[in-house]
């Protein structure tokens, strides 16, 4: 069982880095044999806000390749199991106590995922509050930097630390609006539980949700159940924006610059093909040749340019929810664990799956896991939903 | 049957930045050493960032506003996915669904008349590495220095029908573009690319026939072979089934005189182009839309117009001049000195565009400043510099831009003297070390003096007043 | 998705797929289908495309030169490099 790519020993408080946060002193590979032992030549911006606040990095921890799988499987080096569920290498690291938090970037809900089924707290940010210089892109529209630790205060803690403006990152929010993201505001007063979404989650699950929602009430919050059957369509919507801008950002990765190179080949398409093929997993290249055919010239009006569209149907499904309730709560999964056989029976589960973290993903609004659900809230309420995970954060373990 | 030729040329100017694009590497790639203007953004590692070169987005207006364009005042950015080892990341950003100008007019004048070439967009993009293949027999060189340099891409309508309009286009181009500063336009530095859409068709026919596309054409002189040997080609196909015309993109040889058809591949051509989500749209508001606006210089015509209305300048004289901004920028600030226009353009014409081409250097490269120039024309009409040492003067200010010609005279000995006395003894002493000369004048030939003004000038150091020199010499010479 | 579809797919991408993996992926296909349809359903005649979750606003940077990396850090991980030249095999134009 390999938790960590790398590891320093260092100087308490420590954090890990997920392998898709590009490090100057240690190798960062995406979970990619593509990648292995690549070195970047310059640290995230995450990191050098870390290291003034005197966080030192502890290490990195493996990852599915590029982010985009369920929580690992698709590492090069390989899933890990314990008690014959799927877990990820970020979360047992901060499980062990080891570091005070973990940096990880949230591609296709992964590590909220893995917050849920692990009882951690995660929060991830409002798209554009955390700078996404020096993390490997893959779906850039959605993706954000998020962490992962044992409690909602500190993830708040570190979150403070790592959130702000950044010249370097084209959508980076302006400080002031950054900052203000981080309010933590007051106990929610209205909640709503998404109904579309309780079809199909095993009791246990059921159970999370059932805790959390009398936890709210307990604190003296109205918990409705409404209706919003657009947000279903987020996961189809997401699954293709993240799988074709994913395809363009690993086009990159061909064999000349840095990085994997086949050790034969004839000719540069040979180059190419060989170096690609070898060193990239299955599911990514499902995702790749899908992604690649939402965008080609026959689809792309009613395929990638429709995703658009949905996604903007989303984005105010969910503002209008907003208008009426503090915050949503969900599923982050449909069960609390993932075992090897239905996880080898069905090798993209991460897009079906997705169907409860894809409308955070493609809104670029807040969610925070905690005690083994998800809340979801307006832009810039991620303060506030960590200020709510206090009620509910002890219903995970 | 009378055939026509159709043509749409779509032009690559490299824009006059120093940074690229998306990265603060140096812009200026021309020359230097392979790898050496590169960062991890423009190679292609994961993890920057791309944030737009504001002056980019600057002269992308520019361009569009002498190109009477209009402006899209929200211009967004978007990527364009290709396999080939000049573009790093395997895809080129670029401007697809909204770029900074379109629909826009230029006129241009041929020996046929003037003629209006309509512009269906002009965008913004990052251009290409450059691939070297004659280091290594069985390898290419990459280098990157090229990579992510910005670039204007200028989209002309079908509107040109011969290569003498082609040419005529271009230098129109290249002349409102260098007028604006946004741009070198060199086809021999690369830094004006132009690929050649060509079609033929019965004359009168309104319909388009197969069109061809030659690309990355570098000289004129190649473009007007290019498209003399395509016209030709598509005539010969269309009358005697020489061959059936297919679109395609054809490599122009022009040492053998001949264009090829280039290997494709079957896949070719899917750019599946999407929005870059990592570059928000450029929004160019009022405030920004009206400084570039206020920044543009005056049109050459209008400039032409002004200078032999106003100024009383020949024809000849001002076109000579309006050829670049750089020559008007110098005749404007001399003339602001000396009040004459006439002087200023005597100056300019065979003076400085004189010491231009003695150098084999491009107007636009002149970097005297107009102001001193005015200076050094006032010293000499003023008597106070003779001619031939104001050109000296001129020399040293085309060496040292900041170079003040007043003090330069001074220290150099360049000033007239208006000694009487010294003058007298010069000429005293030429004419007793030249008697034939002085006969010979005597006899009537009136030129053999000339020696003599030669010889007391360059004695003198050219620091004399010719008139004044020249009637004592003839005085003495009579006395003598 | 066909094979003639999936085989143009692997060119456009630079790949090379195997048999194991020519199923998996049109088994991914097969499984993005239903998004097709949960997308078809919903009315977006008018509705503008959403490229940035963000609000608008502009980014841009001066123009100015810097240059932190050197050429021998940037090629340090390159897999051939030659005289200060990234290299690949001989490239016919």
């Amino acid at each position: 069982m390999k938790l960590y790519n790398a590891k320093v020993e260092c100087a308490a408080p420590a954090v890990v880095l997920d392998d898709m946060i590009l490090t100057k002193d240690l190798p960062t590979t995406a979970g990619s044999r593509m990648l292995s032992g690549y070195m970047s030549l310059f640290d995230a911006e995450v990191i050098s806000r870390l290291a003034k606040a005197g966080y030192a990095v502890r290490g990195k921890a493996a990852v599915g390749e590029f982010g985009v799988d369920l929580m690992g499987e698709s590492s090069v080096s390989g899933a890990i199991y314990k008690d014959g569920a799927l877990v990820s290498a970020a979360h047992e690291i901060v499980l062990s106590g080891e570091v005070k938090a973990a940096i990880c970037l949230d591609v296709n809900g992964s590590v909220r995922r893995a917050s849920a089924q692990s009882g951690l707290v995660s929060v991830k940010p409002t798209y554009g509050t955390v700078s996404r210089f020096g993390t490997i892109p893959a779906a850039c529209s959605g993706e954000c930097v998020s962490v992962v630790a044992a409690s909602a205060a500190e993830c708040r803690e570190v979150l403070s630390v790592i959130n702000g403006h950044d010249d370097k990152d084209g959508t980076s929010l302006s400080e002031q609006t950054c900052r203000s993201a981080l309010e933590a505001g007051k106990a929610p007063t209205r909640v709503a539980i998404i109904g579309d979404f309780l079809d199909g989650i095993s009791a246990d699950v059921k159970e999370k949700l059932d805790l959390a929602a009398a936890s709210f009430e307990r604190s003296g919050a109205v918990v409705e159940t409404i209706s919003a059957p657009e947000l279903s369509a987020a996961r189809a919507a997401w699954n293709i924006l993240m799988s074709a801008e994913t395809c363009n950002n690993v086009s990159r990765y061909d064999g000349v610059k840095f990085g994997y190179r086949s050790e034969s080949f004839m000719g540069l398409d040979e180059l190419y093909t060989k170096s690609r093929s070898e060193a990239f997993g299955a599911l990514l290249k499902s995702v790749i040749i899908y992604g690649s055919e939402t965008l080609s010239t026959e689809n792309y009006m009613k395929v990638y340019d429709k995703a658009l569209r949905v996604r903007r149907v989303i984005v105010e499904k969910l503002s209008k929810i907003f208008e009426s309730y503090d915050l949503v709560l969900t599923p982050a999964t449909s069960e609390m664990k993932y075992t090897k056989e239905a996880i080898e029976a069905c090798p993209d589960m991460a897009f079906t799956e997705n169907l409860y973290t894809a409308p955070a993903s493609i809104s670029g609004f807040p969610a925070v896991v905690a005690g083994g659900v998800m809340l979801m809230g307006g832009t810039f309420s991620e303060g506030k939903l960590l200020t709510a995970a206090e009620l509910i954060e002890g219903e995970g373990r | 049957m009378r055939y026509e030729t159709v043509i749409g040329l779509e032009v690559h100017c490299e824009l006059a930045t120093n940074s690229k694009i998306f990265c603060s590497c140096s812009a200026h790639s021309y020359g230097a050493e392979p790898n050496t203007h590169v960062c991890p953004a423009c190679s292609g590692m994961p993890g920057m960032l791309p944030v737009v070169n504001k002056r980019v987005v600057d002269f992308g207006m520019k361009a569009g506003l002498m190109l009477n364009c209009h402006i899209n005042r929200t211009t967004t950015f978007d990527k364009k996915s290709y396999y080939y080892p000049d573009l790093p990341a395997a895809y080129q950003t670029t401007q697809w669904f909204a770029p900074v100008a379109v629909n826009g007019l230029v006129e241009i004048e041929t020996s046929k008349g003037k003629k209006g070439v309509r512009i269906k967009q002009i965008h913004m993009e990052e251009d290409a590495g450059k691939l070297v293949h004659d280091i290594r027999e069985d390898t290419t060189h990459v280098d990157f220095n090229r990579t992510s340099v910005p670039l204007i891409e200028i989209v002309s309508q079908p509107d040109l029908s011969s290569a003498e309009e082609v040419e005529a286009y271009l230098e129109r181009l290249k002349n409102l573009l260098r007028f604006a500063k946004v741009a070198e336009c060199e086809m021999a530095h690369g830094t004006m690319r132009c690929d050649v859409n060509l079609s033929v068709r019965p004359e009168g026919s309104d319909k388009l026939g197969v069109r061809t596309e030659m690309k990355n054409m570098n000289s004129i002189e190649a473009i007007k072979r290019a498209i003399e040997y395509e016209t030709a080609r598509h005539i010969d196909a269309l009358e005697n089934n020489t061959e059936v015309l297919v679109q395609e993109t054809r490599r122009w040889d022009d040492i053998k005189g001949k264009s090829y058809a280039m290997r494709t591949k079957e896949t070719a051509g899917d750019y599946r182009y999407f929005p870059d989500p990592n570059v928000m749209p450029v929004v160019i508001d009022d405030e920004w839309f009206d400084s570039i606006k206020a920044s543009l210089p005056e049109f050459p015509e209008v400039k032409l117009a002004r200078y032999t209305d106003e100024l009383g300048l020949s024809e000849y004289d001002a076109e000579q001049i309006t050829k670049s901004i750089a020559l008007c920028e110098c005749f404007e600030g001399a003339y602001s000195v000396t009040g004459s226009a006439k002087d200023a353009a005597n100056w300019m014409i065979s003076e400085v565009m004189s010491i231009l081409n003695s150098r084999q250097m491009t107007y636009d490269m002149l970097t005297v400043d107009g102001k001193a120039l005015g200076e050094l024309i006032k010293l000499v009409s003023e008597g106070k510099v003779g001619r031939a040492n104001g050109k000296k003067i001129l020399s040293a200010m085309f060496d040292d831009a900041t170079l003040s010609p007043a003090a330069y005279a001074e220290a150099n000995g360049y000033i007239v003297s208006n000694d009487t006395g010294l003058i007298e003894k010069t000429v005293k002493a030429a004419i007793d070390a030249d008697p034939k000369a002085v006969a010979d004048y005597k006899a009537g030939k009136e030129k053999a003096i000339m020696a003599i003004f030669g010889k007391c000038m360059k004695e003198l150091r050219g620091n004399c007043d010719p008139k004044v020199l020249k009637d004592m010499l003839i005085d003495l010479i009579n006395k003598a | 998705m066909d094979r003639e579809l999936l085989r143009r797919l692997e060119m456009l991408n630079q790949l090379s797929l195997t048999e194991e993996e020519k199923v998996s992926v049109i088994g991914f296909f097969e499984r993005r289908g239903a998004d097709s349809e949960v997308l078809s359903g919903i009315e977006t005649s008018e509705v503008e495309r959403m490229v940035h979750v963000l609000p608008v606003m502009t980014v841009v940077r001066e123009d100015v030169v810097s240059h932190p990396f050197s050429r021998d850090e940037l090629q340090r991980g390159a897999p051939e490099t030659d005289e200060g030249y990234w290299c690949v095999p001989r490239v016919i134009e």
